[in-house]
């Protein structure tokens, strides 16, 4: 699978509060009701916290959600 | 056979299950209701009934002779059936309502309103079925799908076998301009030997297939309805989904129901009013099985899911992505609560309460078996327009915010992809077994979300409203 890139994320200016550091661009696996996309997102390279951008949030991936919710 | 309430119990067989009865006047009884795999033991999905807010009629004889609903009736209305005539242009050899020509009179537009005025006050803004008979011979169908619209049900949709959409081109598009969302359409096989067998008539696949094109092409979505019968269509399972997937996005799902024995059905029946042979049933997972083995693995039994709504052993369901190499890609997986809902919270590991399977029911099917959203704009706005503007008119441009097209959403990237193909692309695969009167459960029958609606304001479970004795007497619907 290949890993997608969303310009809604973007690391530039988020810090881990936890690590202090620098977040970084990174392959994150995204489970919904069986459906998998790998999306490259924000994350810590130390603790491996990983920031969902709310634009990215609110926008494709409610979309997505919704678009697979089932009965 | 005469519809008394006797116990019954569910025998297992090797991965076989019966349903064995013994009535006292007509002696022992007992009809297949499950064969193989997936097995009946791991197939379930428990519900915490939920009663109806309003019943029409109280619980005193026991079920299924109290159907209104009554207080002990355990689901929600997820579909009400309207129906508009007893009449049809068919008289097939199978037919739950027995519909013909000889028939009453049709249903007139004051108890269509009055009918859809009680549903509403009942069950809230389900979704709509016109049936029949054929519903389309009924000479205010438009009429009653505009005033159903205008009642904010969530979808409107027509039960038919396609013969008049396929011999009045604007059929369709006057019933899509009157708020009709979404087509059940008859759809046996893909060769008309299948319809032949089951409709009693030549030439059914091409004129079915107008009726698809038709309806799609005026934004209804449309769900094509097999009844499968062993030993005549249920070889044609995987070439229906194949042939349903092909014409997506216009078709919106294939749903399979496995022949009953009530009204109108085949022979096969063992002597002495003692029902079909077992020979003569197909079940649930043996139609799983067969779409997974008659589709060289396109899709896999193991896809399919217990619904949400009616009772697990009513029916199964699978969505699909429907990729551009014509590959299905699943999309649905278990449901399992996630414990954040207001219920889930009061009472930990209780199962869900009905009702809130029948409100996913409902949306999911308003959204799914429905044209993808924006279907019958984007093609009117792929027409050219018919007469030349007025001079001086200001050119005619696209909406401001006009959903991004096609080719603007592949420039995205990949969630942009799948979201421009999922938009659109999806196929529902389900199937639904009703039961008749040597296969009846009244555990099954109290969890039904499937209402027909009578013109007296009761609402009826679709199973026991169907219900026929051996000797063709109904439990509830009239003799025509």
């Amino acid at each position: 699978m290949s890993t997608i890139r969303v310009p809604e994320a973007d690391a530039a200016g988020w810090r881990c509060a936890c690590c202090d550091c620098d977040l970084v661009l990174a392959p994150v696996e995204l489970e919904y009701m069986g459906s998998h996309f790998s999306v490259e997102l924000p994350a810590c390279p130390q603790c491996g916290a990983v920031l969902v951008p709310e634009p990215l949030a609110l926008g494709k991936m409610a979309e997505v959600e919704k678009l697979l919710e089932d009965k | 056979m005469c519809l008394a309430r006797i116990p019954a119990r569910l025998e297992r067989r090797g991965a076989d299950v019966f349903l064995t009865k013994t009535c006292p006047d007509h002696g022992a009884f007992e009809s297949v209701v499950w064969r193989g795999e997936p097995g009946l033991d791991g197939w379930t999905r428990p519900k915490t009934p939920s009663w109806p807010d309003a019943p029409r009629t109280g619980a005193e004889r026991g079920c299924p002779f109290d159907c209104g609903l009554c207080p002990e009736h355990g689901q929600h209305t997820c579909t009400a059936l309207v129906e508009i005539t007893w009449r049809c242009d068919l008289g097939c050899p199978v037919c739950f309502a027995s519909s013909g020509r000889d028939a009453p009179p049709d249903l007139s537009m004051p108890q269509i309103a009055a009918t859809l005025e009680a549903v509403r006050a009942a069950s809230g803004p389900c979704n709509i079925q016109f049936s029949g008979g054929e519903p389309s011979l009924h000479p205010e169908l438009e009429t009653a799908v505009r005033t159903a619209a205008s009642m904010g049900f969530g979808l409107v949709q027509l039960n038919t076998n396609g013969l008049r959409a396929a011999r009045e081109p604007d059929f369709a598009p006057r019933l899509a301009e009157a708020g009709l969302g979404s087509v059940f359409l008859q759809f046996d096989g893909v060769t008309d030997a299948a319809f032949r067998a089951l409709r009693g008539r030549d030439g059914l696949l091409e004129q079915k297939l107008l009726a698809v094109e038709r309806f799609a092409a005026a934004g209804v979505g449309v769900v094509l309805v097999p009844t499968v019968v062993p030993g005549i269509n249920d070889r044609q399972l995987g070439g229906l989904l194949r042939l349903a997937a092909s014409l997506s996005p216009g078709v919106r799902g294939v749903h399979f129901q496995p022949v009953s024995y009530f009204g109108r059905h085949p022979g096969a029946m063992r002597p002495g009013g003692r029902g079909p042979e077992d020979a003569a049933r197909i079940t649930l997972p043996e139609l799983m099985r067969g779409l997974e083995a008659q589709t060289g693995g396109l899709v896999r039994a193991t896809d399919f899911l217990p619904p949400g709504c009616e009772h697990a052993r009513c029916s199964f369901h699978a969505n699909y992505l429907v990729r551009e190499d014509g590959g299905l890609q699943r999309l649905s997986a278990s449901r399992a609560g996630c414990g954040c809902s207001p219920e889930e919270k009061a009472a930990p590991g209780a199962p869900p309460l009905a009702r809130l399977g029948a409100d996913q029911a409902k949306a999911f099917v308003r959204r799914q078996w429905a044209a993808p959203e924006g279907a019958a704009a984007d093609r009117q706005a792929a027409t050219p327009p018919q007469t030349p503007a007025a001079p001086g008119a200001a050119p005619a441009t696209r909406a401001p915010f006009a959903r991004p097209d096609a080719a603007e959403a592949v420039r995205g990237d990949d969630l942009d992809r799948f979201l421009a193909r999922a938009r659109t692309h999806i196929l529902s695969v389900s199937a639904m077994a009703f039961q008749d009167a040597w296969t009846l459960d009244l555990e099954r029958l109290k969890g039904c979300c499937i209402h027909v609606a009578l013109p007296d304001g009761r609402l009826v479970p679709f199973c026991a409203y169907n219900l026929t004795a051996a000797d063709g007497a109904p439990l509830y619907r009239e003799r025509p």
